[in-house]
């Protein structure tokens, strides 16, 4: 673990129409910090994952990727970012995981890992052919390569979206409940490949419902009130003596 | 029924085929380009462009092909200020007043095809599209594109078939396409059933051609929804 920051999340607000989702979050994940963000639904934890990468565009805040801060400005009364070529180029550092997949139908799982490297990295496609069949071979999933999205379990395709992600080589990988779309015997199998890539020191922000993720292989949890971090530390302290009543009584849920 | 009659009849009505499928491939052709561009207007962000081209398909897709066939060809050349200027060579000759008007009606159904189409692209895939550095038109060619075609397929096949029959229109302003000569060969010997039921076998085979051609485009770009490779 250094000392750098991979991803930092100040004072983040996301509002719709009368809803405040999020109310002033900050984040700061050094590179290799595996954080597992908390919460019930409404907590606004999808909606922050969704603000770093502009899928929402955040009201305030300032989000920086690797040193490098999202340039946003405001047009009548509304915020945007101010060079779309930044947020496509700072997108494709940040590898996103989706709860359904959102695999590309009509490309087979190959021609899914190449895309973004080939046509918006630019990098030549021999290189990205041989990277993505060795990414299918950690996932596990080598001998599907030819294979559609639609021919794929649940598990299986969520595992090839993984690749994909890192096939563009990203500098964070942000998950959005990876496996809460999954039936509960596949949840197995894509949490291994995301405790396989904790270990070999990636930074990951990952929103999730699997305590036993969040205790036992992130580096650090962050818990999310209505819009706000209620709690955060290692998951030993957080878990083994929370101070936040309400940290408390979601883990309690959790144990029924 | 007389062979010689019958063989001579067709061979009169293939004669005309070329009109028939020149008028067809010209107007569809022209109308797709057209379509695009009512489409790219209706599902843009600018309201006034937005609002003509709803005018457009309202006015194109609401009044009868043949109505609009007749403004073009009979209609226009009434006002002296069409036939003073630059369009007149073209709008006084049977053949591109056909293609034209046949070519603007059929842009009003394409381009409510392309609507739909793009339309049912997952929102979702386009996420991930975005969430992976493309925008723009690289997301269009790459993502939205490729999937809207293979939406679009089954009622863009339908709506070319109906364009061959509505080319037969065309034989109601001078033009010698099939049905034409059909209703010709019908004036001039007095037998109604031979030409005309050789007339409908001709457009009934182009139909059958056409179909078989949208549906192996159809089978070859749709891999992902066949059996999964073993």
């Amino acid at each position: 673990m250094s000392d750098a920051y991979a991803l930092t999340v100040s004072g983040m607000r996301k509002r719709f129409g009368a809803l405040e989702v999020l109310k002033g979050v900050s984040l700061q994940a050094r590179e290799g910090d595996v954080i597992s963000i908390l919460g019930s639904s409404g907590s606004g934890k999808s909606t922050m994952l969704r603000c770093i990468n502009l899928l929402e565009t955040p009201d305030e805040g300032v989000v920086t990727v690797a040193g490098e801060t999202i340039k946003m400005r405001t047009r009548r009364g509304a915020t945007e970012p101010a060079d779309r070529r930044q947020v496509d180029r700072i997108r494709s550092e940040l590898g996103m995981v989706f709860q359904s997949f959102n695999l590309w139908s009509h490309m087979t799982i190959l021609e899914n890992l190449i895309e973004a490297p080939v046509h918006v990295q630019k990098r030549p496609k021999a290189e990205c052919v041989e990277e993505a069949r060795a990414l299918l071979q950690k996932v596990g999933i080598a001998d599907k390569w030819a294979h559609y999205p639609a021919h794929l379990s649940g598990g299986q395709q969520q595992r090839a979206a993984i690749a994909r992600a890192l096939a563009m080589r990203p500098k964070v990988m942000l998950f959005d409940e990876p496996t809460s779309a999954l039936d509960p015997e596949l949840v197995g199998e894509v949490l291994r490949v995301m405790r396989a890539l904790a270990e070999e020191g990636r930074t990951m922000l990952v929103v999730t419902h699997e305590m036993s993720f969040a205790r036992d292989v992130s580096s650090r949890v962050v818990f999310l009130h209505q819009g706000l971090v209620e709690a955060e530390g290692p998951p030993a302290e957080l878990f083994g003596d929370p101070r936040s009543d309400r940290f408390r009584q979601f883990i309690a849920k959790d144990k029924h | 029924m007389d062979v010689t009659f019958l063989s001579n009849t067709f061979f009169r009505l293939i004669g005309a085929l070329p009109v028939t499928l020149e008028v067809w491939a010209l107007s569809v052709a022209l109308g797709a380009i057209i379509a695009a561009g009512v489409t790219w207007m209706r599902v843009g962000d600018n309201r006034p462009l937005q609002f003509l081209a709803r005018v457009y398909i309202f006015v194109f897709r609401g009044a009868p092909l043949l109505v609009q066939l007749f403004v073009f060809y009979y209609g226009l050349s009434s006002f002296p200020a069409v036939r003073h200027s630059i369009f007149w060579p073209l709008l006084r000759d049977a053949f591109s007043c056909a293609v034209l008007s046949l070519a603007l009606c059929t842009a009003a159904y394409q381009s409510e095809i392309f609507r739909g189409a793009l339309a049912s692209v997952p929102p979702a895939q386009i996420e991930s599209a975005r969430a992976c550095g493309m925008s723009g038109f690289r997301l269009f060619r790459r993502i939205i594109f490729p999937i809207a075609l293979r939406q679009a397929l089954p009622a863009y096949s339908t709506e070319v078939i109906s364009m061959t029959k509505a080319t037969a229109l065309v034989s109601l302003v001078t033009l010698w396409d099939v049905l034409s000569v059909a209703l010709k060969i019908r004036n001039d010997t007095l037998v109604t059933y031979t030409p005309l039921l050789v007339a409908g076998a001709i457009y009934f085979v182009l139909n059958y051609v056409i179909a078989r051609v949208f549906i192996a485009i159809e089978y070859w770009l749709s891999p992902h929804l066949r059996q999964r490779p073993l």
